[in-house]
């Protein structure tokens, strides 16, 4: 008989002391097994905020438990208020596993190929459902993560965290910095229509800039695959965009979140004496202890954030309306690069592109690199660090003039008569035109300068705004300048709109003209905003 | 930390609540994208046909004789010129076959001596098949109106063809006809009435018709042709539209055949009418 008895204790435990006790007893040591220590009625107690029995039940997930084990058991009191942190490092963690979640999800739905990677867009947005949701959260938690990782690197520089003994930190933080710009830049070009294609293009030109000559032209064919950007330099980026990049970015954030620990929290600058560092000898009144504190802040704030970032996504973001499919013949007019390399854009306008795009911007990362080694002054008390603090905040404004030089806005040359039209008609947005309703744009020929007489507010509205761009085409080079605006019937639902401008150049005499078409279908609905 | 776990319920049930919000509408927002999608594939398929089939096809696909068939034509949406080669597929299978692959042998009994060229990139063309898609989409686009059309004035000439003398003969002209016939079958509209790739017309600002300027162009001093008035200037300007090119537009855009399509009546018809516009 024995030969066959089934070992199943649970069956002994019910004989022992019933159905009830033991099902209990067994959901109990399941919990103690999920929580790494913790039963059940422990976890009650610390969500409760008890005082916790002794030994302290809630230190073992610490000591025994993977996740636990990497955070601390309690931080400083000074440490743990909204300053001197703003929660920053926190926040960024918390938009890269945003952005590996949904990544996730939009890379079921993508190839990365010039052959089918605008049709798996399409297909993403018409065809799959939340896919434009997952796209546009991935979107939004991609620019937030930009701008809350460089506000945490103002914030460690303001209150002087990156200095001894946290230069490595500091470092890993760079590189960190360095990690999210490519990342997010990197997935610019995927969508593979005419906005992400020249927006990398601009920034990739950078490569082609490398001294000398024959290394820039290596490092461009490295970075691109190929001359211009094609089926290699689609597939590198993307795979620099899914598997390298993030790969680095995890690596680094493991040891960069190892050195936060392990030297503690830096705490405010006035705390502690010039030159002590005291972070990680915290006096018993001052701690406050992950659990139940911490714990229960950070899973609130996990809802919460995500709540917020969907919805701000289902209301008010949405990423960029997919443009035409990329045309490596054709740029769009008022190309620019992401907005977070438009100081670099801005600086290329200074002249030389080898010393303002690749000299210069790599010394400005080697610096911040080796900051905490160079600059040593043992003081973190903003008092005695007049210069450093001034020295950030003139950065930060240069920063911003330099990225509204990088816009179209500053120094780009266009001809007048262009710019005239692509007021209506711009090249990297629908525009007015388009955007106008299909049925007021009766047929006829408008004359830009009789913008009263139009039959309609439509009209009326494109024609004034095409008018009064018209001005600036009047020079002293250019006379008797008229804009027309001819809307024909071309097709059933279907009307073609011709925009030109005429002037006489002064100097012979001579006519000039440029105009453009375009067509509008009646369905085309630029409005909807995908 | 009371408050903390109610916000933390709080958002969760917002999310939820959003979500479900999204999925309920996604059907609705995912078919208004694809109709817009394919509406924007018309509008890049009508700047594709203006760039690269035209030219042979003629303005608005009404085809240019000997040279290519008219698409833009009821036998082809009603199913005769598929019949007429026995093409087991539908319209649309026959318009995108025809642009992706071209056609290396023009049909038996038309006068289309040139081949169409292929066009997609898989077959060493230069279009990408999305923009394949927006040509076809274009081109089905035409459906209606050609079949409604099919009615209207038999195409081709109505008598002999005039040739290219500009002081051949004749007959008196009806302008009402040649309005119908510069407006549909020859296609003269499509250039010369609004559009900026013809000399215009009608009257526009700074500018007086065509009747106008007929007689007052002869008279200019880079005036090259051999008209002596009105009416002869324009039949030059039909049949040998290179003799004179008003500036600001290139020789050559016109087609050169004007001579061969159209008979003596038709040429007075058309100039009668021309000769309305002041």
């Amino acid at each position: 008989m024995a030969l066959f008895r089934l070992h199943i204790p649970i069956l002994d435990d019910v004989k022992a002391k019933g159905l009830r006790k033991a099902v209990a007893d067994k959901a109990d040591e399941l919990v103690t097994r999920v929580t790494a220590g913790m039963n059940t009625s422990a976890v009650r107690s610390m969500l409760r905020d008890d005082p916790p029995g002794r030994p302290n039940p809630r230190l073992t997930p610490h000591a025994e438990g993977f996740w636990l084990h990497m955070k601390p058991t309690y931080y400083h009191s000074l440490v743990d208020g909204l300053y001197p942190t703003f929660r920053l490092g926190w926040l960024s963690t918390f938009f890269f596993a945003v952005e590996i979640i949904t990544g996730v999800f939009l890379m079921f739905y993508y190839t990365p190929s010039p052959l089918v990677a605008y049709e798996n867009m399409l297909n993403l947005l018409g065809n799959v459902p939340l896919g434009r949701l997952m796209r546009d959260i991935h979107r939004l938690g991609a620019e937030l993560m930009v701008i809350v990782v460089a506000l945490h690197m103002l914030r460690t520089y303001i209150t002087g965290s990156y200095k001894k003994p946290r230069q490595f930190t500091w470092a890993t933080g760079i590189i960190l910095l360095g990690v999210t710009l490519f990342l997010s830049f990197s997935g610019y070009l995927l969508p593979w229509d005419q906005l992400s294609l020249w927006a990398v293009t601009i920034g990739a030109s950078m490569a082609e800039a490398v001294p000398p000559e024959v290394v820039g032209r290596n490092v461009n064919l490295l970075v691109r695959g190929a001359p211009e950007f094609g089926a290699n330099g689609l597939l590198r980026f993307y795979l620099l965009h899914v598997i390298a990049l993030p790969l680095a970015g995890i690596l680094a954030l493991g040891v960069h979140y190892y050195k936060v620990i392990h030297h503690g929290h830096s705490l405010p600058p006035g705390a502690e004496e010039v030159g002590e560092d005291t972070a990680t000898r915290i006096p018993m009144d001052r701690r406050v202890y992950f659990m139940p504190t911490i714990l229960t802040r950070e899973l609130w704030y996990v809802l919460g954030l995500t709540a917020l970032i969907v919805g701000a996504s289902v209301f008010f973001f949405h990423a960029p309306t997919l443009e035409p499919h990329a045309n490596p013949l054709v740029t769009p007019l008022h190309t620019t690069a992401p907005w977070y390399f438009l100081w670099l854009q801005g600086m290329l306008k200074f002249g030389d592109k080898v010393i303002w795009g690749v000299v210069v911007p790599t010394i400005l990362g080697g610096l911040l690199l080796v900051l905490p080694y160079v600059e040593v002054g043992p003081s973190r008390r903003y008092g005695d660090r007049r210069i450093g603090l001034s020295a950030a905040a003139v950065a930060v404004v240069v920063l911003a003039v330099l990225s509204y030089m990088g816009t179209p806005h500053y120094a780009v040359t266009t001809s007048p008569d262009q710019e005239a039209v692509a007021t209506l008609l711009p090249q990297t947005e629908p525009g007015p035109l388009r955007l106008a309703r299909w049925d007021a744009l009766n047929l006829g020929t408008y004359d830009a300068s009789r913008w009263q007489s139009a039959p309609n507010d439509t009209l009326r509205g494109l024609l004034s705004t095409f008018y009064l761009k018209l001005t600036e085409v009047q020079s002293k080079d250019r006379s008797d300048v008229q804009g027309l605006m001819v809307i024909e019937d071309w097709q059933t639902g279907v009307k073609k709109v011709t925009l030109r401008v005429l002037w006489k150049n002064i100097a012979d005499g001579s006519p000039g003209e440029f105009s453009q078409s375009v067509y509008l279908d009646k369905a085309s609905n630029y409005a909807q905003g995908e | 930390m009371k408050w903390q776990i109610a916000l933390g319920a709080f958002a969760t049930v917002a999310l939820v609540g959003m979500l479900g919000f999204v999925a309920a509408g996604e059907q609705a927002r995912m078919a208004s994208f694809t109709a817009a999608y394919q509406a924007r594939q018309i509008e890049a398929g009508a700047q594709l046909f203006e760039d690269n089939c035209r030219s042979c096809h003629g303005p608005q696909g009404k085809g240019i004789e000997s040279v290519a068939p008219a698409i833009n034509a009821a036998d082809l949406f009603n199913g005769q010129r598929l019949q007429a080669i026995s093409f087991p597929g539908t319209v649309e299978d026959y318009v995108r076959a025809s642009i992706a692959a071209g056609r290396p042998k023009p049909s038996a009994g038309t006068n289309y001596p040139q081949r169409m060229p292929t066009w997609a990139q898989r077959n060493g063309g230069p279009l990408r098949d999305d923009q394949i898609d927006s040509l076809v989409a274009y081109i089905m686009n035409w459906k209606d109106r050609a079949l409604a059309e099919a009615g209207g004035p038999a195409p081709g000439p109505s008598g002999p063809t005039f040739g290219t003398d500009i002081s051949a003969a004749l007959p008196a002209g009806d302008a009402s006809r040649g309005k119908t016939l510069a407006e549909g079958p020859l296609g003269c509209a499509n250039c010369h009435l609004l559009a900026p790739v013809g000399p215009a017309w009608l009257a526009q600002p700074g500018q007086q018709g065509i009747g106008t300027r007929a007689e007052t162009r002869i008279k200019q001093p880079d005036y090259t042709g051999k008209a002596t008035d009105a009416t002869r200037y324009l039949v030059e300007s039909i049949v040998q539209s290179n003799a004179y090119v008003a500036q600001g537009f290139q020789p050559n855009v016109m087609p050169q055949n004007f001579g061969q399509r159209m008979s003596a009546q038709d040429v007075a018809d058309v100039i009668a009418y021309l000769l309305t516009l002041r």
